[in-house]
């Protein structure tokens, strides 16, 4: 089962075969994780929304129907933290307080220039978070971001373009 | 290729994503143009950094938060399958016993009910039957002391159902067959006796009936029954009869008939 694709492991599960989900999540877990704590520098709420998506992947397992795993998975996710955003927002409790407040404590022993990208990402929107994560922390190509976003692999690629040229100009600008 | 194309692919091209001329083409400007150099620079720079950021490990609760999940959308998904295995797999054996042993309990008891109400039926049918012998003799024994000639006769009719009639009934008929004020009565008694040849009161009532009865229909009666039995008592007395004057010829022949008979 270990040799299998994403996608053959899915169809797998699909089928009702739910011991290929232990190989999906041990594939996946901490790819999602780290998506999550890219955005929401929070472990607890990580964990939790990392969770919520095994659990969604097997509940609509008969949803899928071939096709990109990952682009799938990642929709799921991207869905879920649109979920977690609007409630944050509508307790009035913002994401990006929190992420602020949090940065300063793990960013004590790493090196200078990941506490200064991670200064620099902190100007980016919601969207642009989203995108130059999926490209650059999780290594998606345009066309799976495209995907995933509902967009189209051009406009992905200028988006994208456009954030990277605004991250090197807050990140050379604050050094 | 100007430094506005520089800047639209300098992520591709570090990405190694161009096609191969175009990767050349712009490896030749940045040679060439500082700025681009620099902005070139900045860019490795920067996705350095991104390649720096430690990967973030969860911690283990999430994967056993996981399994816990995963178990229980097996059960989930899978309890009638689960069920019907148990139930293919383990011979009832529980719910067998019960239906042997109702099985068993119905037929027993069927059986055993059946026996007792034969037995108790039987029981019940012998006992009707004394109890009508009983009743049947009391009322011949109360009829028969009837006035009314037609009823003692009923009653002395009544005897010939009885297989082994009591003494009581046998002396009521040989009173009323040597003592009854009615030649009829003293017929159907004798008549009645005669059913019964092995009773010795019978015998000893018919011999001594012979001397005493002067009515030729019943001394007929009671010759004919004595040469049936061949009675060797009854020869003296039936010797006797010859030498009565009274005797009517017509039974003398009877009795000179009954005399060679028994001998």
């Amino acid at each position: 089962m270990k040799k299998l694709t994403d996608e053959e492991l899915m169809l797998y599960v699909s089928q009702g075969n739910l011991d290929a989900m232990a190989h999906i999540f041990e594939r996946y877990n901490k790819r999602l994780y780290n998506f999550y704590f890219q955005m929401v520098r929070d472990k607890a709420i990580c964990e939790d929304m990392t969770q919520t998506v095994f659990y969604k992947v097997m509940r609509y397992r008969e949803s899928y129907k071939g096709g990109q795993f990952v682009s799938w998975i990642f929709r799921i996710a991207r869905n879920e933290f649109s979920d977690y955003y609007q409630n944050s927002k509508k307790t009035s409790r913002h994401i990006d307080v929190e992420l602020v407040a949090s940065k300063s404590e793990d960013s004590i022993d790493k090196n200078d220039n990941v506490s200064h990208l991670q200064e620099a990402i902190k100007i980016l929107d919601k969207e642009e978070r989203e995108l130059i994560v999926l490209n650059r922390f999780q290594g998606l190509k345009y066309s799976k971001i495209a995907e995933i976003t509902g967009s189209s692999e051009g406009a992905v690629k200028v988006k994208i373009h456009r954030i990277i040229k605004k991250l090197r100009t807050v990140y050379f600008k604050t050094i | 290729m100007n430094c506005k194309d520089i800047e639209q692919h300098i992520v591709d091209f570090i990405d190694g994503q161009l096609a191969t001329d175009e990767g050349e083409q712009i490896q030749k400007h940045i040679e060439t143009c500082g700025n681009c150099k620099a902005f070139y620079d900045e860019t490795v720079v920067l996705f350095r950094a991104f390649n720096d950021i430690e990967e973030e490990v969860p911690s283990e609760s999430l994967r056993e938060g996981f399994y816990k999940l995963l178990e229980e959308e097996k059960q989930l998904s899978n309890p009638k399958i689960v069920q019907l295995n148990k139930q293919e797999k383990e011979f009832p054996w529980k719910r067998a016993f019960q239906v042997a042993a109702s099985i068993v309990f119905l037929f027993s008891g069927y059986f055993l009910g059946s026996h007792k109400t034969k037995q108790d039926a039987n029981q019940e049918i012998v006992a009707l039957q004394i109890e009508t012998n009983e009743l049947k003799e009391s009322v011949v024994l109360a009829m028969i002391e009837n006035q009314s000639v037609s009823k003692r006769i009923q009653a002395v009719n009544y005897t010939e159902g009885f297989e082994q009639p009591d003494v009581k009934i046998l002396e009521a008929l040989i009173e009323r067959m040597q003592y009854d004020g009615n030649i009829n009565v003293r017929l159907a008694a004798a008549e009645a006796l005669s059913e019964f040849p092995e009773s010795s009161i019978v015998k000893d009532a018919f011999i001594e009936a012979l001397t005493t009865q002067k009515n030729p229909s019943l001394q007929i009666a009671i010759i004919q029954f004595l040469v049936k039995i061949q009675e060797k008592r009854a020869i003296a007395p039936m010797k006797q009869l010859l030498e009565h004057s009274d005797t009517p010829d017509f039974v003398k022949e009877q009795v000179n008939d009954g005399i060679l008979q028994i001998i």
